[in-house]
């Protein structure tokens, strides 16, 4: 994490962020741009293979030129030796008068000769103290000579005290000479050993800044190209994460010319797109909602009316219903025997007139959400008996036989016994209306939780097609019934809305020619917060 | 002893009509009063044994009527009849919260009234 947050700030509060975003907007493919940092950095470190390579090419040169001076110096220094010994042995001629000594210092003057001749070839020495220790040396040759021809003469004593002098003379000449040469040969090694280890020093210290160098830059390459893709991500994340939070319309800006920013630019397509059906979803709610509220008014304005038009059509329904039973109660006086028929009829039809009134407001109210159930604690058998008591005579009338079935261990259940008398007694209606002879039962029964409230019949059936028709509003199975019989065909649509209203359900249950049986099942006690 | 007074406060024609020779056959004595105003001031001025008050009515509602009638010292032990067509739930619970002892919804069976007016009212 911690090491996240320094990258970040190098990325984002140094010049590195130009160079990133100049990356970024090369037009090339990411691969391209991968391969391309992928190159620099193998060829950076093949560079740097080279160098090195280079370097120990070149100590090894330095290496060898150092081997090839110290062999130098140790012939120098040979040759020296050799000269000690000739000089050694022309003093031991010069005192013995021995050949055998001549042949002594025959011998290491030619391995001096040998040694001189050596140094020379390299071409390392100085060529004129070279010719000045060769002549001086064919001058102590010459020394040498007549000593030995003294010494075959025998005339060595006579000749002795000036040999010695020029052998003297000589000595200290060559010996300062090959001194010289030797000292020379020492300080060219040194110098060079000086040289080789400056050598060696300079190429550690460039091999190491190459590599160090190599290294930065291969991370400096590497950063440079993640920011050049982490950036254009980074946006699309932040720009994603608004667009799941709901907010459309926004606009990502990455300078990136690849993958990234074609993307990026797709992106902004599928915004503009989001936005434009964003808005357009949102006009289409507002004019939904407008519409919403115009249906509110207009469904206010029609209670209003139906309520108006419920006091409207009452009044002169009282008046109706009034005087025509005040009629046949007599208050007017005996009501002739032909006339008896005609007013029942009217207030028959008055009845009805006033029953299909009341389903319409009902179905009205419900529909507009204005009717409330009154729930408290009723008796479940009292809703049976109001139910039984209402339609009993018209049973009786038919000749029907109209039984209740309620157990007595049921006795106080919660919920509108006024709407659940209803619910029974439009269950009821019908079949005592439509059923011409036979038998119409209402039985209640509790399972679990709910009570099942049951009205059943043996009359001709509902055929399987028109069951689930049933319910709906203005139907019945056969639409000259009504004609016949007088229902609304609202009271089904009624009860199950009052059923529904109960948290409760209803269905139907027929077999043709044997009759059918309507159930409706509302919890023991219906949870309702109006009363 | 005089005979008992019902004061009948209502709009229709027709609906008074009924209940004038619903009560013309009984002992009581029927008066009439056909908006909410002139109702209360006759109430106010009678003082009558029971009041069947309807609910839509011109000028002042039964409602307001009522409430009137039964804050008024000398008219609040009247028993009031509500008579409504209004089918809105809530009805009943209007009415009894205006001060009505009973509440009748219309079309009413000119029977059941008489048999409520006699309830609150026992024909001498």
């Amino acid at each position: 994490m911690k090491l996240e947050q320094l990258a970040e700030r190098v990325q984002s509060r140094t010049p590195l962020r130009l160079l990133v975003r100049w990356v970024a907007g090369i037009r090339a493919s990411v691969h391209t741009k991968l391969l391309a940092a992928f190159l620099i950095v193998t060829s950076l470190f093949v560079a740097m293979a080279l160098v090195s390579l280079q370097t120990i090419v070149s100590a090894t040169h330095q290496s060898q030129l150092l081997d090839e001076a110290h062999e130098m110096v140790s012939l120098a220094q040979e040759g020296e030796h050799a000269l000690a010994r000739q000089m050694h042995y022309t003093d031991l001629a010069l005192l013995s008068q021995d050949e055998v000594a001549i042949a002594k210092i025959l011998r290491e003057n030619n391995r001096f000769n040998d040694r001189l001749a050596k140094v020379e070839a390299a071409g390392t020495a100085e060529r004129g103290l070279v010719e000045q220790i060769r002549s001086s040396q064919d001058e102590a040759m010459a020394v040498v000579a007549d000593m030995a021809n003294a010494i075959r003469d025998g005339k060595l004593g006579s000749v002795t005290g000036g040999l010695l002098r020029r052998q003297e003379r000589l000595d200290t000449e060559i010996t300062t000479h090959v001194g010289r040469l030797v000292t020379a040969q020492q300080d060219r090694m040194t110098r060079l050993r000086e040289s080789v280890t400056a050598a060696n020093r300079r190429s550690l210290i460039l091999t190491g800044a190459f590599a160090v160098s190599a290294v930065i830059f291969a991370l400096f390459c590497g950063f440079v190209i993640s920011w050049s893709f982490i950036l254009p991500v980074r946006e699309a994340q932040g720009f994603l994460d608004k667009v799941a939070a709901g907010s459309f319309g926004g606009h990502i800006s990455v300078p990136n010319r690849d993958e990234f920013g074609a993307l990026a630019e797709r992106m902004n397509h599928m915004s503009r797109e989001l936005e434009r059906f964003d808005i357009e979803q949102r006009h289409a709610a507002a004019e939904l909602g407008r519409l919403n509220q115009q249906l509110a008014q207009t469904s206010k304005a029609k209670s209003e009316f139906l309520a108006n038009m419920s006091h409207e059509l009452r009044t002169p329904m009282n008046a109706i219903l009034g005087f025509t039973e005040m009629v046949l109660d007599g208050l007017y006086g005996d009501v002739p025997t032909e006339l008896k028929e005609p007013v029942a009829d009217i207030q028959v039809n008055g009845r009805h007139l006033l029953r299909l009134i009341n389903d319409v407001l009902d179905l009205s109210k419900i529909e507009a959400g204005r009717m409330d159930l009154a729930l408290g604690e009723y008796s479940v058998r009292e809703v049976v008996d109001i139910a039984y008591i209402s339609l009993r005579s018209l049973a009786v009338e038919k000749g029907l036989n109209f039984v209740i079935n309620v157990h007595d261990d049921l006795t106080v259940a919660y919920g509108d016994n006024g709407r659940l008398t209803q619910c029974l007694m439009n269950l009821a209606g019908n079949p005592i209306k439509f059923t011409k002879q036979g038998r119409v039962e209402i039985g209640v029964e509790l399972v679990g939780s709910e009570l099942i409230y049951r009205v059943s019949d043996s009359g001709i059936g509902i055929p399987k097609e028109e069951l689930e028709n049933v319910f709906a509003e203005f139907r019945q199975v056969d639409a000259t019934v009504t004609r016949e019989f007088g229902g609304t065909g609202l009271g089904l649509s009624i009860t199950k809305k009052f059923v529904e209203m109960h948290d409760g359900r209803i269905w139907v249950e027929s077999e043709i020619g044997k009759g059918c049986t309507f159930f409706f099942a509302v919890p023991l006690r219906t949870k309702g917060d109006s009363a | 002893m005089s005979k008992q007074t019902i004061l009948y406060i209502e709009d229709n024609e027709y609906n008074r009509k009924i209940v004038r020779q619903l009560v013309g056959r009984t002992s009581y004595r029927l008066i009439e009063a056909i908006d909410g105003e002139s109702g209360v001031a006759l109430a106010q001025q009678e003082l009558p044994n029971l009041i069947l008050m309807d609910v839509q009515l011109p000028k002042m509602s039964g409602l307001d009527a009522t409430r009137v009638l039964k804050a008024d010292p000398r008219t609040g032990h009247i028993p009031i009849i509500v008579i409504t067509s209004f089918a809105l739930s809530g009805d009943r619970e209007k009415a009894s919260a205006a001060g009505a002892n009973s509440y009748l919804a219309k079309p009413y069976s000119p029977r059941e009234l008489l048999a409520l007016v006699r309830e609150f009212l026992p024909e001498s």
